[in-house]
């Protein structure tokens, strides 16, 4: 396994270490150990009624040692000695604390697991999608493609032009488009294209006119239940509103009908010209309202995609990412609601998805196909003769083809086999490189769905044998609009993206950071890190921390030092004379790891630590209030926090978090940059000081880094083997959804080293992860023994 | 079928699981089983709307008892009202009941849009064939004034509240096309697709018996593919059989409780003008089985649309109704087509009011037309001269307490008091004005008991 690892990498060596340590049993710590350290501990590490958590980390033996001769134990941390902590170290580490020692002791296996919630979701959508047309790609142009007609309606004949428009935001006057080619009294625009949302969730669209308009948001043109119908125009209202679920990242249709006419029977003597303005907006998931922007618009039409509305309970995120492992009756009861809705929605398009009238001779074997090939898409393979008979033949026994339809997409769709497609384990007897298994993990790791016709094409041919050919198909996968969605997710995840609360700030502080700042800061990282992903020839990691620029619009530029018109939409910048680090001192992260008129070296050092670098922090051992600043007058933020966390207790962690998070101190609670800090107090006690951002960190392998200042930081993190080790590892799971140590211990390292040789390509890595996988397991692996056998 | 259990038993597994007798989420919302207890005799209306005006020497019987007999046979209906023969004593008509709202909009988009709200249209885009455009009404239809009066109780409380069925009515939204509304600006679209209603009305008994239908083989899949598994991950699959064998026997403790009769639809019918009797037909059964399970009290069934245009190629007429409606009457062809039509909705009145006397009263005495009155109606007095003066209000039944087997006449009474006096029927007595308050002058309409 480790040899085709390295091939299908190209790595030059895979680097994944010996699993054979020298023997723990008699290593000298061990009595060290048993005299100072199990009564807390447990003999093996397990915790005991004083220390409940297990001894494990990812700290290396060096990092242990000091730990160990600074800390411990806690009562007495001189009685052990900097050379007993040192042989302490090295046993534990060895035994049962460190990653690879957990490998030998509890062999990782591939799991069994039932779809996540955004499986479901994504699954479904293209299930169903897959019967409704082809997405159209992002990589056009941005906006609505608007159709400008004379006249009251949208008749061809009557269309003057055709022209892109980035939204839709007019006012018209009382002329009109143009007076030369239009009627003032009377002409009709229909706005039609694509809505690309950022967000998974519920959107709130509103449509501000004085005339007669219709919305279409993921429907189709001409559904009878638009999703704004103000076609008749009563009353004095001039503001619609409507609600739809919409899968984030994903075009789906939109069009706006807009006339500025009477309806009803045609009287042009009766029109007049009056003022005519028309605003599309919309109000993103946690959002506010405004205009809905270019950049989630493009001008080609989709299929409209069937987003379940179905609440499901959320996923078992415990080990670090979602995983389909817990079983309750909630989960199966939304998982059949699931079924039924969609069951629901095919019933009702089934004339269009399986193109079959109502009334055709041939409709029940039509219906019975469609139900197999549903079947063969929703399990990624085809039917054989037993699946057949029990999804397709039996439900359609005995009823009328419409009702069979229904049952036989339930019995497909609440069947084991679609539930728990995860590393298609129904297959369990084929073959782990069987093709379509292969189709399966692809479509899984890189667009939580399932394998589209080009998937199920080539598994067919056998085209899906090689690393080659694995790698040219992820590779058109990853561009495709659901794989550009998961690695967004999986940056938006990474970075606790998704965990932050709407940002709130004191108003007395900071009156400038309101609501509508705090959402153009959302945007502007979500920006950011789409440019990082998809807009050079690579989308280097290292840039996440080194970008000395940002995107920053009209009405963010003021508050950080950059001079653009107000109105001006995003575009990249470079604020604070190139003080700027990446993602690192985005406004946005640094206010969301932030109090709400102070900094948070604290937070912004856990996130570092632990997030960014990938150390394994523990929880404090009790609740602590941080330090009001009435207490200790006249202190900075940065030795307050000091003085709190200065007991030997707070340090085994803490010593790691604050000089990490006090590299950001010149960046204030909402990101701006600030040569100097003030002190907390009274007001007579209130004195301004140079910021110290001067800080360190001690990674596991080598010796400690110093570092003064966000860039010197940000470049310590970019150049660092932790954190390029922490993101191999997230983006791992992010796409496997299975422990990374299943697929054999030299996985990690050898994704780590063809990451560096590869120039930090994150698109690369997703690729090189999924060639690395999608072959399955290694057979150890997948049919790992009894608890505690060795796996290899 | 063999079914593991593994370790645990499945009953031990189904606690652990949360599985008992707390329903799964989307078994919620059943049926009103519990609702409804007999507190009194249930009282239903049933407001039926066909379009266009009537004929009236076809129409209008003479005033008076309508059991009245000459040489002792009973007067002839007129040709309009013939086929509701059987039902002569449960009828009342009633002639000088004007639609008396101005305002706003054309004379089909006053006479339908005021018809149940008694109050203006908005001012709006939608352009009429004379007078200024309009939007929507004002204020609620009566019907919907009475389905919060019922809903507001728990022992009148249903299902659905109302139930707004439709026989192919346009797929356009405006002024001429809705009849019901919840409030201002709020029209609500009659469901004029029979297999749409059916969905509401019983879509969740129909997904409860198509899950049992394939549980069955989802557990028989489960048994196979759990055999190629390891036995860490047999763990997971055998909880997942737990649940679907628990989820099984709720479905079956559902259905036991939940049974009554489901009315079987014709499949494939088309929405098309030449299938509106078989249509009408599905409307008729899906609403009266609505009623007997006491899914709501309040209905309404409109054909068609204010401005209709059917063309009832059944009856051996090629042109479409409304076109016909504009004839003189001295057109005596059109006059001869327009009264077939008519008397071919009356004829869905009737079947309509023989359904609902062949159903028995569940719980109760006689049958569903002793408890339900049909009010059935139109847009327009006449259609030629777009009159609302003399509405053709005809009503069927007992659900209201009116003495029936009469044609009673009033004096150009403004149609808001008989839609008081629908309330006040309902025991809404609070309610004291209706629609345009200056139309509501001397309360409800009297001499209706």
């Amino acid at each position: 396994m480790l040899l085709w690892t390295a091939i299908a990498l190209g790595a030059s060596a895979a680097v994944g270490q010996s699993a054979d340590g020298p023997g723990a049993g008699d290593h000298p710590g061990r009595a060290i150990y048993l005299q100072h350290c199990q009564r807390c501990h447990g003999p093996d590490g397990e915790g005991t009624d004083q220390v409940s958590a297990p001894l494990v980390g990812e700290r290396s033996i060096n990092q242990l040692a000091a730990l160990i001769d600074e800390t411990m134990p806690e009562d007495d941390p001189d009685a052990v000695d900097a050379a007993a902590a040192r042989q302490v170290a090295e046993y534990v580490h060895e035994a049962f604390y460190s990653p690879l020692a957990r490998e030998r002791t509890r062999p990782a296996r591939v799991e069994l697991s039932h779809l996540t919630v955004r499986q479901h979701l994504h699954s479904i959508a293209d299930l169903v999608g897959s019967f409704a047309g082809e997405l159209p790609s992002l990589g056009g142009e941005r906006g609505l493609a608007g159709s400008y007609h004379k006249g009251r309606s949208f008749d061809g004949q009557q269309r003057i032009f055709t022209r892109i428009d980035p939204g839709v935001r007019f006012d018209f006057g009382t002329e009109g488009p143009d007076p030369e080619l239009f009627e003032p009294g009377r002409f009709a625009i229909r706005w039609s294209g694509s809505v690309v949302p950022t967000d998974t969730g519920i959107h709130e669209f509103v449509v501000r006119t004085e005339h007669a308009v219709r919305l279409y948001v993921n429907q189709r043109g001409d559904a009878e239940d638009p999703l704004v119908d103000a076609w008749v125009k009563s009353g004095t209202d001039t503001e619609f509103r409507g609600r739809v679920m919409l899968l984030g990242g994903r075009p789906q249709p939109l069009v706006l009908e807009f006339s500025k006419a009477n309806q009803g029977v045609d009287n042009p003597n009766r029109e007049r010209p009056t003022r005519a303005t028309v605003e599309l907006l919309w109000r993103r998931p946690g959002g506010l309202l405004e205009t809905v922007p270019a950049r989630c618009l493009i001008p080609e039409g989709a299929p409209p995609t069937l987003v379940l509305t179905t609440p499901f309970p959320p996923d078992d995120r415990s080990t670090g990412y979602d995983r389909g492992t817990g079983m309750s009756a909630e989960w199966l009861g939304a998982a059949t609601t699931a079924a039924i809705e969609t069951a629901d929605h095919v019933a009702a398009e089934v004339d269009r998805l399986a193109r079959v009238r109502r009334d055709a001779p041939d409709r029940p074997d039509r219906l019975r196909r469609f139900a197999a090939t549903f079947a063969g898409r929703a399990f990624g393979r085809p039917l054989d003769e037993d699946l057949q008979r029990l999804v397709v033949e039996r439900p359609f026994a005995d009823v009328d083809p419409d009702a069979g339809l229904r049952r036989s997409i339930l019995a497909i769709l609440v069947s084991p086999r679609y539930l728990f497609r995860t590393d298609g384990f129904a297959d369990g007897a084929r073959p782990v490189a069987d093709p379509y298994r292969v189709a399966g993990r692809l479509a899984l790791g890189l667009w939580d769905s399932i394998p589209d016709r080009q998937l199920l094409e080539a598994a067919e041919r056998g085209q899906l044998a090689s690393p080659e050919q694995i790698r040219r198909q992820a590779e058109r996968m990853l561009v495709d609009p659901r794989g550009r969605s998961k690695l967004r997710d999986m940056l938006v995840t990474w970075l606790r993206l998704d965990q932050s609360a709407e940002i709130a700030k004191d108003p007395e502080r900071f009156p400038e950071f309101t609501p509508e700042v705090a959402a153009d800061l959302r945007t502007s990282l979500e920006i950011q890190l789409d440019e990082l992903l998809w807009r050079g020839p690579t989308a280097d990691f290292r840039r996440l921390f080194t970008d000395d620029e940002m995107p920053l619009n009209g009405r963010l530029a003021p508050l950080y030092g950059v001079d653009l018109p107000a109105t001006a939409d995003f575009r990249r910048v470079r604020p604070d004379g190139g003080q700027r680090a990446g993602v690192l001192t985005h406004p946005h992260l640094l206010a969301m790891l932030s109090y709400r008129s102070a900094t948070s070296p604290i937070h912004r050092g856990v996130f570092l630590a632990r997030g960014v670098l990938g150390n394994v922090l523990k929880p404090p051992q009790e609740a602590i209030a941080p330090l009001a600043p009435d207490l200790h007058p006249g202190l900075t933020t940065r030795q307050r926090v000091e003085l709190q966390t200065s007991p030997a207790t707070c340090q085994t962690c803490h010593a790691l978090v604050n000089p990490l998070g006090f590299g950001l101190e010149a960046f204030d609670a909402i990101g701006r940059h600030r040569p100097v800090v003030r002190t907390d107090g009274p007001a007579e006690t209130v004195a301004e000081v140079a910021v110290d951002d001067s800080g360190a960190y001690q990674p596991r392998h080598g010796a400690a880094v110093g570092f003064r200042g966000a860039r010197e930081l940000a470049a310590m993190v970019a150049a660092s083997d932790d954190s390029r080790e922490a993101f191999v590892r997230n983006l791992f799971h992010a796409l496997v959804r299975q422990p990374v140590r299943a697929y054999g211990p030299g996985m990690q390292g050898a994704l780590e080293a063809s990451f560096g040789e590869q120039g930090y390509d994150i698109r690369r890595l997703a690729v090189d992860i999924m060639v690395a996988t999608a072959l399955g397991p290694p057979a150890s692996a997948a049919t790992a023994g009894p608890p505690g056998a060795p796996s290899r | 079928m063999t079914h593991h259990h593994g370790p645990i038993g499945r009953r031990e597994l189904l606690r652990r699981l949360g599985v008992g007798s707390a329903a799964l989420p989307f078994l919620g919302n059943l049926p009103s089983l519990a609702r409804g207890a007999a507190v009194g005799p249930k009282q239903r209306l049933i407001v039926l709307f066909t379009p266009d005006g009537t004929v009236r020497k076809n129409f209008w019987p003479a005033a008076g008892s309508l059991s009245a007999a000459v040489d002792g046979a009973p007067v002839a209906l007129p040709p309009i009202l013939a086929p509701l023969e059987p039902f002569r004593d449960r009828l009342l008509t009633l002639k000088g009941v004007c639609n008396k709202i101005r305002g706003d909009g054309d004379g089909h988009m006053r006479g339908i849009g005021c018809l149940l709200t008694g109050v203006e249209l908005f001012p709006g885009n939608i352009q009429g064939g004379s007078d200024t455009p309009a939007g929507w009404s004002s204020g609620p239809s009566i019907d919907q004034e009475i389905r919060a009066h019922l809903q507001a109780r728990p022992e009148t409380a249903t299902r659905f509240g109302s139930l707004e069925f439709g026989v192919l009515v346009p797929n356009r939204a405006d002024t001429w096309t809705r009849m019901v509304y919840a409030g201002p600006n709020k029209p609500v679209a009659p469901i004029d697709d029979p297999y749409q209603m059916f969905a509401r009305l019983y879509g969740q008994t129909r997904d409860r018996e198509s899950l049992r239908s394939v549980l069955d083989e989802v557990r028989e899949d489960l048994a196979a593919v759990s055999a190629v598994l390891p036995a860490e991950d047999r763990r997971i699959l055998e909880e997942h059989a737990a649940l679907v064998r628990g989820f099984e026997e709720e479905l079956a403790e559902q259905r036991t409780a939940a049974a009554h009769a489901v009315p079987v639809l014709e499949p494939g019918i088309l929405e098309d003008n030449d299938r509106m009797p078989q249509i009408s037909r599905m409307q008729i059964e899906l609403l009266v089985a609505s009623l007997a399970a006491d899914f709501t009290r309040v209905a309404s069934l409109q054909y068609t649309n204010s401005v209709g245009q059917p063309r009832m190629q059944w009856l051996g007429i090629d042109e479409g109704q409304h076109d016909l409606s504009h004839e003189p009457n001295s057109n005596a062809a059109a006059q001869e087509k327009l009264t077939r039509i008519n008397a071919w909705y009356a004829g869905e009145v009737a079947h309509l009011a023989r359904r609902l006397a062949e159903t028995p009263e569940p719980g109760g005495d006689g049958s569903l037309l002793d408890h339900t009155t049909i009010l059935w109606t139109n847009e327009l007095g006449e259609g030629n001269s777009h009159t609302r003066n003399d509405i053709p209000w005809v009503l069927v039944g007992g659900g209201l307490g009116f003495s029936t087997g009469r044609a009673l006449e009033f004096p150009e009474v403004a149609h808001n008091r008989f839609l008081l006096a629908l309330a006040h029927a309902f025991g809404h007595t609070g309610l004291e004005r209706f629609g345009n308050p200056d139309f509501c002058g001397d309360g409800p309409l009297t001499g209706l008991a």
